[in-house]
């Protein structure tokens, strides 16, 4: 079993190599490295932002807690969606003709200096280390998961599961760069939604009907039933606020600047909010189905439904193919945030800041060895599984939401917003988000996301209106751009 | 009836996922029908 299952997931890991050198060959310039050349199809772009977003929690965390907790965690799910369709809908066309248009821009921070014309270079200096600091302790935080998954499901050593992992990712990503990661993003996606129809699927066919789930969940604990047991108003708020954070994360963002067309973003969102509800209506299955299947208390980790489920239900082939889904949904995060972190040091510190004049090959290889460096960092940390540094990644996905989220909206719907508004706000959001969750109790058990968002917009709003406006260049810039996607 | 009622609530409450890919299904539509009519 154990041999049918390694084969699978030996041709899973030479499958993602290979795609990586096949996009080597089709990579000549930092543009191509860090954005695909703004290439990217409605498909790829849709299951890559989808995939870069959703990482093991998808598969293992929310049919975990499902089917620990009961319904009362749909909260987050209802969240995402909504927070992802807006973010389809609000920021995708916008930021894809933005920044083409504000001189080309690369990254985050690049499309941030453009915008407002900042030539201090403070709002792309304090936005790149950000990223930089985070999305390092983000990837190692995702390798430390994914070697544990193994360690614990095929009793593989901890060290060997990490090393093999990101040799991988480190090869593919070095050698294919952004359309590497995204057509590998593709096909992890692909993975990971086909695991989250089958494997309901087929449960529910072995319990028999959807009324026996019902019947077992009611059994099990009738409040399972109710998503509104053991919630507060402060609950219920915190987990659906988890969607705000998605207009601040660039991994995500970088799909929208690269997608080919503003045309295809309609398909492209069709695609990927498809693709994201189902997945998740079908984790949620899963543990709701998972209860009626085992049986209440069958289980020591609830967090291992799918991966029992996958070895109990399958031939061990098919097996590995569902197992396989999991390491893709961990891979397909940490390789964009990979990816993100070399863009910062080759587009915004290398190439802006210390060689302007660089030609594109050298970029290129800057880029590369960006990659080879943040990732034997994030691997050396993630060496120590309970390095306290690793829990900085608690911070990141809100404080990426508040610090940019807030700023990446306005400053694409608001001609008004200015420099120091952004800088402002920027600040004052990732301080909130840092002072919210150090404190425990009351009001503070909200989730840090939302009073750092509204404190970032307003700051922003507020320096913009009574401080120094936004300068007359950011607003003919704006307006001319403005009426390209109108 | 608890059993029930909670089991309609959340039903109704999984409402907004379908509709966000509904609404990406509308503006599609229109998209796609828009070009075409451009393109007569």
């Amino acid at each position: 079993m154990v041999n049918a299952t390694t084969l699978t997931f030996v041709v899973y890991l030479i499958g993602m190599v290979t795609i990586g050198i096949i996009a080597f060959r089709l990579t000549d310039s930092l543009s191509d490295y860090i954005l695909g050349g703004r290439s990217l199809g409605p498909g790829v772009t849709a299951l890559s932002a989808g995939a870069s977003d959703m990482s093991g929690w998808l598969l293992l965390g929310l049919p975990g807690a499902l089917f620990a907790a009961g319904m009362n965690q749909i909260w987050i799910a209802i969240g995402l969606s909504v927070g992802a369709y807006l973010n389809w809908q609000l920021v995708a066309p916008r930021l894809r003709i933005y920044t083409e248009q504000a001189s080309n821009a690369l990254t985050l921070p690049d499309f941030l200096e453009n915008r407002f014309s900042d030539e201090t270079r403070l709002l792309r200096v304090l936005s790149a280390v950000v990223i930089l600091l985070f999305f390092t302790f983000y990837t190692s935080s995702g390798l430390v998961a994914g070697a544990k998954l193994f360690e614990a499901t095929f009793d593989m050593p901890y060290d060997a599961a990490l090393w093999i992992g990101a040799a991988v990712i480190i090869a593919y990503t070095f050698l294919g760069g952004f359309l590497a990661v995204s057509w590998t993003d593709f096909v992890q996606g692909t993975l990971m939604f086909l695991a989250l129809i089958v494997i309901p699927f087929v449960t529910l066919q072995q319990v028999g009907s959807w009324d026996a789930v019902t019947a077992a969940v009611a059994e099990t604990n009738p409040e399972f039933l109710d998503a509104f047991h053991d919630m507060t108003v402060l609950g219920i708020i915190s987990l659906a606020a988890w969607g705000l954070g998605y207009f601040g994360q660039p991994h995500i963002l970088a799909r929208f600047m690269a997608i080919r067309r503003v045309s295809d973003i309609p398909l492209a969102r069709l695609i990927g909010m498809g693709w994201m509800v189902i997945g998740l209506f079908g984790a949620m299955f899963t543990g709701s189905i998972a209860i009626a299947y085992f049986g209440p208390d069958q289980l020591d980790d609830p967090e291992k439904v799918f991966i029992v489920l996958s070895q109990v239900l399958f031939h061990p082939m098919v097996s590995g193919i569902l197992l396989a889904a999991i390491l893709a949904a961990v891979m397909s995060t940490i390789d964009s945030q990979l990816l993100v972190s070399s863009s910062a040091i080759t587009e915004d510190f290398y190439r802006q800041i210390l060689r302007k004049e660089a030609p594109e090959t050298e970029l290129v290889w800057v880029g590369r060895i960006s990659v080879v460096i943040i990732a034997l960092i994030a691997t050396l940390l993630a060496t120590d599984r309970d390095s306290s540094v690793l829990s900085l990644v608690s911070y990141a996905w809100a404080g990426f939401g508040a610090a940019f989220g807030p700023i990446v909206l306005l400053s694409l719907m608001w001609r008004g917003l200015s420099r120091n508004g952004a800088l402002f706000g920027m600040v004052s959001g990732a301080v909130t988000v840092v002072v919210w969750k150090a404190q425990t109790g009351g009001l503070f058990d909200l989730y840090e996301i939302l009073p750092g968002f509204i404190v970032c917009g307003g700051v922003a709003i507020l320096v913009s209106l009574f401080g120094k406006p936004a300068s007359e260049e950011t607003l003919v810039e704006y307006d001319r751009i403005r009426a390209m996607w109108r | 009836m608890d059993a029930t009622l909670t089991t309609a609530t959340w039903y109704w409450l999984l409402i907004p996922m379908p509709l966000v890919v509904l609404l990406s299904l509308l503006s599609w539509l229109v998209h796609v029908l828009g070009a075409r009519r451009g393109e007569g």
